[in-house]
């Protein structure tokens, strides 16, 4: 089956620094396919240039097997996108907003639009200029969500939304998978990727450095760990610590081991489980230490 | 909690919402426009078609008083700002308003279409706007057609009120007169406000694509008035959109001048279409 989203060496540059290079993505119909990478990574371009808002500096982009640029209009006609800070005109509720998106679309099936606005909790009848960010934000979801399109793009998607809400948003996610459709969407939360998408694309200073499963991802990558136990450890059981491939910076303080690892953890909790343990810390993985353990330091600094 | 989660999408799974028209964006999106360019052009309206139902109401005082004798003006003054005959009211609202009317009015078709554009993309709805399956030269031309149809009424509701204040002060202008003078406003406004509409397609600052349309317009009716107090520099106001405009109160409808203002107004619009298609769309 042919792929739902391709990119072959899309390039956007504007100004002297930003923009994208040599983008290659290729993501498979029905799949949630994240797209992670630090503020001003390129995210945004390469969602904006794909979608035709931008002409490519180079390259192209294909969505359901149609050339992006030179076929907009049916492009759109099969895509749901939620452009980042979304917003709308003051005066206008969500309501009027769907029921327009509606009928320039030619759908006249709003029960999806009802039913992702309260799931979601959100007002429809409230205009634009009343809402907080987080109530714009859930408009946003329903205009990309409601005539169930083959591919979603969302960029930022859980932007302002509380925690409550964004376990539901990725609920829909992975229900419009399971109706088959496709979804790319970015973030900078790991966390949200991790939880439901199939494939990572991680992009830094506008190229595309890896593409991964997102379980690979977080577990390569470097964890804090600190345990407590109910006696120290001797010496020979300090140097077993130490001997495990990937431990790094091991110290004990009293009857507290701290020390970094990456990968691994079977060993440890292992060899930790040899003695009364009364509490274990892992230390998730930020974003940047992810990007440090695959990728190297940042050439000037890392970046948030 | 995650299995109860999952349970609307086995439910869900099988159906898909599909579209069920083939629509023509065009005419959806220009009707959307129409309801929400209206209210402020009822305003537009209602405000210019005050002053100029004042000002001929106010008609037969002034005829009476003498004030408008004016035959001691220099004659090139008087030529200039249409003094002559002031005691008529054809002359007298075509030196009172509609001389200086499309100064007031294209600010309507000016300001909303470097918002519809420019402004959009500044506040940051133009990209969930094109999201949709709406080609860009629809949103272009669906602005264009609303603004249009949103302009027509306001020069009907004032063509209605010069003549509604005329009949009640019992000044003979007739219906006929009264409405050419307003529509004879509209090729002139249209292509100030076209000429914004290219503006907005192609810069990206709302300011700008007021500020140049603006700019001209006032440029024109300078030239238009030194052209008419200086003789030498009458050719000079070929160059401006007010010769076109004329004076249709006094003289009817110059349709060689109407055909140009529009041929204009259209050339401004069909610039703006390959200008937007080819332009990026930024946050």
């Amino acid at each position: 089956m042919a792929e739902a989203i391709v990119t072959y060496d899309l390039t956007k540059t504007y100004g002297r620094n930003r923009g994208i290079r040599d983008v290659n993505l290729a993501i498979h119909p029905g799949e949630i396919f994240g797209f992670l990478g630090p503020n001003g990574a390129g995210k945004s371009t390469t969602l904006r240039t794909l979608l035709g808002f931008m002409k490519p500096s180079s390259g192209r982009a294909e969505i359901l097997g149609m050339d992006t640029h030179a076929r907009t209009t049916e492009v759109h006609a099969r895509v749901g996108n939620l452009p980042s800070e979304f917003t709308l005109d003051d005066r206008m509720t969500g309501r009027q907003l769907v029921t327009l998106f509606a009928r320039i679309r030619g759908v006249e099936d709003l029960s999806y639009a009802h039913e992702v606005a309260e799931r979601i909790d959100a007002d429809l009848d409230r205009p634009m200029r009343r809402l907080s960010r987080g109530n714009k934000q859930k408009i946003g979801i329903i205009q990309a969500l409601f005539h169930q399109p083959d591919v979603i793009v969302l960029d930022e998607p859980t932007g302002g939304l509380d925690p409550l809400v964004q376990e539901t948003f990725l609920t829909l996610l992975t229900e419009a998978r399971g109706r088959g459709q496709t979804v790319f969407f970015s973030s900078h939360v790991l966390a949200e990727i991790e939880r439901v998408a199939d494939r990572v694309g991680i992009i830094r200073e506008g190229k595309l450095i890896a593409v991964e499963n997102p379980n690979t991802l977080t577990g390569k990558a470097v964890r804090q760990v600190r345990i407590e136990f109910a006696a120290p450890l001797d010496d020979g059981e300090r140097a077993a610590f130490t001997r495990i491939p990937g431990v790094e910076g091991f110290a004990m303080e009293g009857t507290v081991a701290r020390f970094s690892v990456a990968d691994h953890m079977d060993e440890i909790v292992k060899l930790a489980a040899r003695h009364t343990v009364l509490a274990l810390d892992v230390e998730r993985p930020s974003l940047e230490e992810i990007f440090l353990t695959f990728y190297g330091p940042h050439e000037n600094g890392v970046t948030a | 909690m995650s299995t109860t989660l999952l349970k609307p999408a086995a439910a869900t799974a099988p159906r898909r919402i599909t579209a069920t028209k083939q629509p023509n964006t065009l005419a959806v999106y220009a009707r959307h426009l129409l309801g929400r360019y209206r209210r402020a052009g009822l305003f537009w309206a209602i405000g210019f078609s005050v002053y100029t139902a004042l000002l001929v109401l106010s008609f037969p005082a002034f005829q009476n008083s003498g004030a408008l004798d004016v035959s001691t003006y220099p004659e090139s003054l008087r030529e200039a700002f249409n003094l002559e005959s002031l005691n008529l009211i054809e002359p007298y609202l075509s030196s009172q308003v509609f001389q200086l009317a499309p100064l007031v009015l294209a600010f309507y078709p000016i300001t909303v279409f470097a918002g519809a554009i420019a402004g959009a993309e500044e506040r940051g709805t133009l990209d969930v706007l094109l999201g949709n399956p709406l080609p860009r030269r629809n949103v272009v031309l669906g602005t264009w057609i609303a603004v249009a149809l949103v302009m027509l009424g306001m020069l009907a509701i004032l063509g209605a009120a010069t003549w509604a204040s005329a009949l009640a002060v019992d000044v003979s202008l007739s219906a006929r007169e009264a409405f050419r003078a307003s529509l004879n406003l509209f090729p002139i406004c249209m292509a100030f406000g076209s000429l914004a509409l290219l503006m907005s397609a192609v810069v990206r600052q709302r300011a700008v694509a007021i500020g140049v349309p603006v700019v001209v317009l006032f440029l024109m009716y300078l030239i238009d008035i030194v052209g008419k107090i200086v003789s030498e520099a009458a050719g000079l106001r070929y160059a401006s959109a007010f010769k076109y405009y004329g004076d249709a109160i006094v003289e009817g409808v110059w349709w060689g001048g109407v055909a140009v203002l529009l041929a204009v107004a259209l050339v401004l619009l069909a610039a703006a279409i390959p200008a937007f298609d080819r332009r990026d769309i930024y946050t």
